[in-house]
């Protein structure tokens, strides 16, 4: 009866249940949000940390020393790579003159259109 | 076991993402999804490493995320300069 490895399992497959959730609703955001910033703020939000809850229960259910550090340094990987991924995405369609949806709040830039490519 | 169940999981939710590779208005979008479904195919390569208990694959999902920022770059930078090629001309000249 090995209660240390069925802890870890247990502990583990928590933290990859949390993370699925988290993913899921950040993959239901990228469906159904009106605009190209919003959908880039739920992937970076939504993905990114449900990824880091994942390789982090992943590292806890594997209980080898080797692969539990590796996929830490993934885990740091994605917490580097996912707001810079967001940052870029959102400045390269912004100054391409890409204009948000209007609201109380935004203006759009002079020369600034709704579709990717110019017609 | 558990690394299976996670690796499911994750593709379910990467087919689940993908329709608005197909269905985004504009190429942005496509460029989004197209990023985070190849973070996503690290995740999956991350999970079946635990699986199969090899500590190699988990390289692999390291070669697959830099590669998907590198794409992410590259595309980015080629909507916003409409080419790859240098401007033979700076900007305030001509």
């Amino acid at each position: 009866m090995d209660v240390i490895g069925f802890v870890l399992t247990f502990v583990g497959g928590l933290f990859i249940v949390l993370g699925l959730i988290v993913m899921a609703t950040g993959a239901l955001g990228v469906l159904r949000f009106p605009d190209f910033y919003t959908r880039a703020h739920a992937t970076s939000a939504g993905d990114i940390p449900g990824g880091v809850l994942v390789i982090v229960g992943l590292a806890i259910a594997s209980g080898d020393g080797g692969i539990a550090l590796r996929l830490l340094l993934l885990a740091a990987l994605f917490v580097a790579l996912g707001p810079t991924l967001a940052h870029l995405s959102a400045g390269a369609a912004h100054s391409a003159g890409l204009a948000p949806l209007s609201g109380p709040y935004t203006a759009p830039r002079p020369g600034a259109r709704r579709e990717s490519t110019p017609s | 076991m558990i690394g299976i169940i996670a690796a499911i999981g994750v593709t379910l939710l990467m087919a689940l993402s993908l329709t608005r590779l197909f269905a985004g208005p504009t190429l942005y979008d496509r460029a989004l999804v197209a990023t985070s479904g190849a973070m996503k195919g690290a995740l999956i390569c991350a999970a079946l490493a635990v699986a199969a208990r090899r500590a190699d694959w988990i390289d692999v999902s390291f070669a697959l995320a830099f590669g998907a920022f590198v794409l992410n770059v590259a595309i980015f930078k080629f909507f916003r300069l409409r080419s790859f090629q240098a401007p033979l001309v700076r900007e305030g000249e001509r």
